[in-house]
């Protein structure tokens, strides 16, 4: 049995320590929001916070997360409504849709860490997560949004930061 | 979604007084019926409850075009509805919604347009109609809104779904009156699209989000040699596995191609991973393990000495005898690509006795529960009537989800078994087995006249067939259509041109890929018209513009991308523009890029213009994001490695050797819409023609380096 | 599923081997504690059995030199700020950057692929629970360097994380050193075993540390 704290949940699975997150995530959990792309860290598309972090479920084991504090796109917000989701709802980001979880849970940790991102911050941050459809532009023009959200919405206390990073 | 059959319609009724379905059928004239099941050859778009409630149904699948947002639009323009005030359903290949569920070709706005808006119209007439006949006063007095109908002089209002038994038993207009444009609410302004907000939190469901009470997980080894199938397979090893449920043979079927694999059930999809690697298969290879695509490659080359098959024949270009100093000759090769929908190929199918529902992300739910000749009845053994598809949300469709190959297995692997299963492909499994979008060279021949005019152009073009693999039966003596598409029909004024095709045998399967042939012949052809300005020593824009003497699109479009670009602008020497364009079924759009020469000599694609030209539009916002997207996905195809095959494996398997364009990569894209009336065109495919010319001719202006060969290192041209 | 692993293994050697030579290196160096400052010369001396000896030490180096220099050690090390990657230390893609720590930055940084241990199959990330490039202020650059200027740049308490000599003999042992031989599937190893890489290390420094000419 392995303990796992989901968006603030406590899930207890019995599987293979060595499955990956991704599966336990989707298909013992039943999140399905975190999406499979690739399966060896080169999409972004299963990307999830562990303790903050944005991390690739496809290649994490279960083992790894166990006891640790696991943050889906589920979980990002409460009422969809984190800066970077307004953002991305603002200027209609997405097409398929499909990366999208993962690119906003990778956009939370860079606006949580860069709370004014230049063009460059954002290529570095970003360019983990393949989105096949092209919405690149929108995504770093949503990026930008998003900062402007966060400062409005920290000064008057709306949001609470849904990604606020444990310490391990 | 609801199941549309008479049972679900009374229940319906029952529960919410009565319904009123308004659709079109097959002669496209608009019909209004209270059952839908007796209606015949009728496409509802429009459910009205007596409750109040409001239905608009999407007939084509969402795979990120837009069409979740625009079908519903222009129904709802005309009908006097806000999309705020309805609920929006895609449809599952239900008999009742007819025989167009599908989404290709760019054709979801352009072949609807006009009938989507009748629709609409007719059903608010209807509606003004019902309620001027309550009130005992005349129509003309009447007009709706918000999904109301209103008496302008007393300000009485009627809902519409208080109308619905009235509506009921009135006759819809045949010709109504449409909408002035100028009156739209909805057409032609920025809206957001309603899936959007789905699609920032996880909720909205793809194909492969399909969860299913008991529902099993399955992984198909399928032969790495393309073309292979099982000879036999021990799964001893595998059955050992705790969780594996059963390991059974079973058959992929795409166009001509079958072959079978080995499917292994389990209770997670973890499980059945692991249990598909202890499998021992011997593959039967039939001699397809000494394919290479660099000896097939070699193979065109010596084909394109052949005549082959004429497509266009105008003028005499055969008997011109040119001087040798007025003509020039090019030959232009392009790579197979794999679609790489980020969404790989997944299925959950359940058999129960005769019965099968399946649920998938497909572009053509018509095709899974139709009873065409080649729809997937014919293969899995089940009447069209006893097949029931739940159509999701698509992670990308880009023509793979065109092809029913991994339902018609999934249904093959569900029928070992009582539970629901569901089929993922791996993302290896997705990029190593095809199908992918053919390699074409193009032989392409100009020449000019003494006074330097250009006179005859040729364009030959050598490739596998897309026919001949997708439709059986397909007579390979007759030209294969799309894979000249659009060469013999570029609106240049040429008085002598010859357009020819080569079928080269081939037995990798090959589909449709966003923009389908055109996405390789736009390169060599508006490349070569780039040699022959070159030749002509003129401006390309000027060039292309000379052989427009007439009204046309293209040339309207032509100097609009001239203003749009600043073509004239001069730029500083290491930065360079080129420009292409392409008109083709799917619609027409011009390109201008520039680039820089970085110091290390790489080139850097800067800024992309791009006029598209649609007649009319829906969503301009939405326009200009697939435009931005299309032009990525061009990007990518031009300059990142395509798809080769040795000993009869595809090389390459996941996005670390097959990779896709990333944020950094991306350039800056300006997007113009025309949407100045006249035939209505399309807008997910005809972003991406252009691009990859527009780019090879801006390296030209500024390195003198002509490429004829994609994909093209931008680091080394 | 992985048939491509007979034929073609080895043709992409992603992230794992760069990654794992350089965070080992890295890390130990970083990691040590300091507490002899100058000590190449005298403090070591005595405790020293080996003699000096320039010419088996600079022998000793030229094998330590070929192994920094393989893919599984210089990747991590690199010029730029971008780690490399594969047999043919090509720019690690994705744009990952160093970071001023050396961890990757935002949602890309190291450890957001790299798991504590290998992940299993062809073209996974290798894997550590260190896994980092040298920080921005101790670059420790090996690409590009040749042996003379990497044998002066590691013997230089100010440019190799501030190590003396008992800390670099010690840095050998440190686990993400050791990582660079258990680099993950399908990437070639460094030129020599673990062992004997350990043994011409303590040769090279014990021998005086010397710089090739």
């Amino acid at each position: 049995m392995i303990s796992l704290n989901v968006n603030q949940k406590t899930y207890q699975v019995d599987v293979d320590p060595n499955m990956p997150l991704l599966w336990v995530i989707r298909d013992i959990i039943g999140l399905t929001g975190t999406k499979y792309g690739c399966g060896v860290a080169q999409c972004g598309a299963c990307t999830v916070h562990l303790n903050g972090e944005a991390v690739r479920s496809c290649v994490t084991k279960v083992s790894r997360a166990g006891g640790q504090k696991i943050v889906t796109i589920e979980g990002l917000s409460e009422n969809n409504d984190h800066p970077a989701q307004l953002a991305w709802q603002q200027i209609d980001v997405p097409q398929c849709g499909y990366c999208h979880s993962g690119q906003l849970m990778s956009a939370a940790v860079l606006l949580r860490e860069n709370p004014n991102p230049t063009d460059e911050d954002i290529d570095e941050a970003m360019s983990g997560n393949i989105c096949r459809c092209g919405t690149y532009l929108r995504i770093r023009k949503a990026i930008h949004i998003a900062a402007e959200i966060q400062k409005t919405k920290n000064n008057t206390g709306q949001i609470k930061n849904a990604v606020s990073r444990v310490e391990i | 979604m609801i199941q549309v059959s008479r049972r679900r319609f009374i229940k319906n009724a029952g529960g919410a007084g009565i319904a009123l379905w308004l659709g079109i059928n097959v002669r496209g004239t608009t019909i209004i019926t209270t059952n839908i099941v007796e209606s015949g050859n009728f496409t509802p778009y429009i459910l009205v409850e007596s409750g109040g409630g409001i239905t608009i149904f999407n007939t084509k699948p969402e795979m990120g075009q837009g069409t979740f947002q625009s079908i519903p639009a222009i129904i709802a323009e005309e009908f006097e509805v806000s999309l705020e005030q309805v609920s929006i359903k895609n449809t599952n290949g239900e008999k009742p919604f007819g025989n167009r569920q599908r989404a290709g070709g760019s054709s979801s706005i352009r072949t609807n347009y006009t009938d989507l808006r009748k629709v609409g119209a007719s059903a608010k007439e209807v509606f003004i109609k019902a309620a001027s006949a309550r009130w005992q006063v005349e129509a003309y007095d009447c007009y709706a809104e918000n999904g109301k109908v209103i008496h302008k002089p007393t300000d009485r209002t009627f809902a519409y779904g208080e109308l619905v038994a009235d509506a009921s038993k009135l006759e819809l207009p045949k010709e109504p009156k449409l909408k002035d444009p100028k009156d739209f609410k909805i057409l032609g302004k920025m809206a957001k699209r309603p899936d959007v907000p789905l699609k920032t939190n996880g909720s909205v469901q793809f194909g492969i989000d399909v969860q299913v009470p008991g529902m099993l997980y399955a992984t198909v080894a399928r032969s790495p040699v393309i073309g292979g199938t099982m000879k036999s397979f021990d799964a001893s090893e595998a059955m050992k596995i705790p969780g594996v449920e059963k390991v059974v043979p079973v058959e992929r079927i795409m166009g001509r191609y079958h072959s079978v694999g080995v499917a292994v059930i389990a209770n997670s999809y973890w499980t059945a991973l692991k249990a598909r690697k202890t499998l021992k298969i011997e593959w039967d290879n039939k001699g397809y393990e000494n394919f290479n695509t660099e000896e097939y490659e070699k193979h065109l080359h010596e084909l394109s000495n052949e005549e082959g098959l004429i497509d266009k024949n105008i003028g005499s270009v055969d008997s011109l005898n040119l001087p040798l100093a007025n003509t020039i000759e090019a030959f232009y090769e392009t790579p197979m690509v794999a679609h790489h929908t980020l969404e790989p190929m997944n299925c959950v199918a359940q058999v129960r006795g005769d019965q099968v529902e399946i649920w998938t992300s497909t572009q053509v739910p018509s095709s899974i529960t139709g009873n065409g000749e080649n729809d997937v009845h014919k293969y899995i053994g089940f009447t069209p009537d006893n097949i029931k598809l739940h159509s999701t949300f698509i992670g990308g469709g880009l023509g793979r989800r065109l092809n029913v190959d991994y339902v018609i297995e999934a249904v093959g692997i569900a029928k070992n078994v009582s539970q629901p299963v569901k089929v993922v492909w791996s993302r290896e499994d997705t990029t190593e087995l095809g199908p992918y979008r053919p390699m074409t060279f193009s032989q392409l021949k100009g020449g000019f006249s003494e006074e330097g005019k250009l006179i005859s152009f040729q364009h030959k073009v050598i490739s596998p067939s897309f026919q001949e693999a997708m439709t059986p039966g397909f007579d390979i003596k007759k030209v294969d259509g799309t894979m000249v598409e659009g060469i013999g029909e570029q609106a240049y004024e040429i008085p002598n041109l010859k357009t020819s095709y080569v079928r080269a045998d081939f037995h990798v399967p090959v589909a449709a890929w966003r923009s389908v042939t055109s996405s390789t012949l736009a390169f060599c052809h508006e490349c070569f018209i780039d040699e022959l300005a070159h030749k002509a020593n003129k401006d390309p824009m000027n060039f292309r513009l000379e052989l427009l003497s007439k009204p046309s699109d293209l040339k309207r479009v032509l100097l609009k991308t001239r203003d749009f670009s600043r073509w004239d602008d001069p730029l500083p020497k290491n930065r360079g523009r080129g420009m292409a364009q392409w008109e083709f079924f799917a619609g027409l759009c011009a390109q201008v890029v520039e680039v820089t020469v970085q110091p290390d000599h790489s080139i850097k694609v800067d800024k992309v213009f791009a006029v598209i030209d649609l007649g009319e539009v829906v969503n301009p916002d939405n326009v200009k994001n697939q435009v931005e997207g299309a032009v990525v996905m061009a990007l990518g195809a031009a300059i990142k490695p395509g798809i080769t095959i040795k000993d009869g494996k595809c090389m390459q398997h996941n996005f670390y050797d097959s990779p896709l364009i990333r944020i950094h990569e991306v350039p800056e894209v300006e997007v113009l819409i025309l949407a100045e009336g006249g035939k209505v065109k399309g807008v997910g495919e005809p972003g991406l023609p252009a691009f990859a010319p527009a780019l090879a001719n801006a390296i030209f202006a500024v390195t003198g380096n002509r490429i004829r060969k994609m994909p093209f290192d931008l680091k080394k041209v | 599923m992985k048939q491509h692993s007979e034929n073609n293994s080895g043709r992409f050697l992603f992230l794992k081997t760069i990654f794992v030579m350089t965070v080992v290196f890295s890390t130990i160096w970083m990691a040590s504690a300091f507490r002899n400052r100058n000590d190449f010369s005298g403090n070591m001396k005595n405790r020293n059995k080996t003699a000096k000896d320039s010419i088996a030490s600079v022998k000793a180096f030229m094998k330590v030199y070929k192994v920094l220099m393989s893919p599984r050690c210089m990747n991590c090390h690199p010029a730029g700020d971008a780690p490399l990657q594969g047999d043919d230390n090509h720019i690690h893609t994705m744009n990952v950057v160093r970071g001023s720590d050396g961890t990757g930055m935002y949602a890309a940084k190291c450890s957001n692929c790299h798991q504590p241990t290998n992940v299993p199959g062809l073209h996974t990330p290798p894997g550590n629970p260190k896994w980092q490039l040298p920080p921005a202020n101790m670059k420790m650059v090996f690409q590009g360097r040749s042996p003379r200027q990497l044998a002066l740049q590691i013997m230089n308490y100010n440019l190799n994380g501030h190590r003396n000599k008992t800390q670099l003999l010690e840095h050998s042992k440190d686990t993400l050193v050791k990582a660079a031989w258990n680099m993950g599937e399908g990437r070639t190893p460094p030129p020599m075993s673990y062992t004997a890489f350990v043994s011409v290390w303590n040769e090279w420094i014990n021998k005086g540390g010397y710089a090739p000419k």
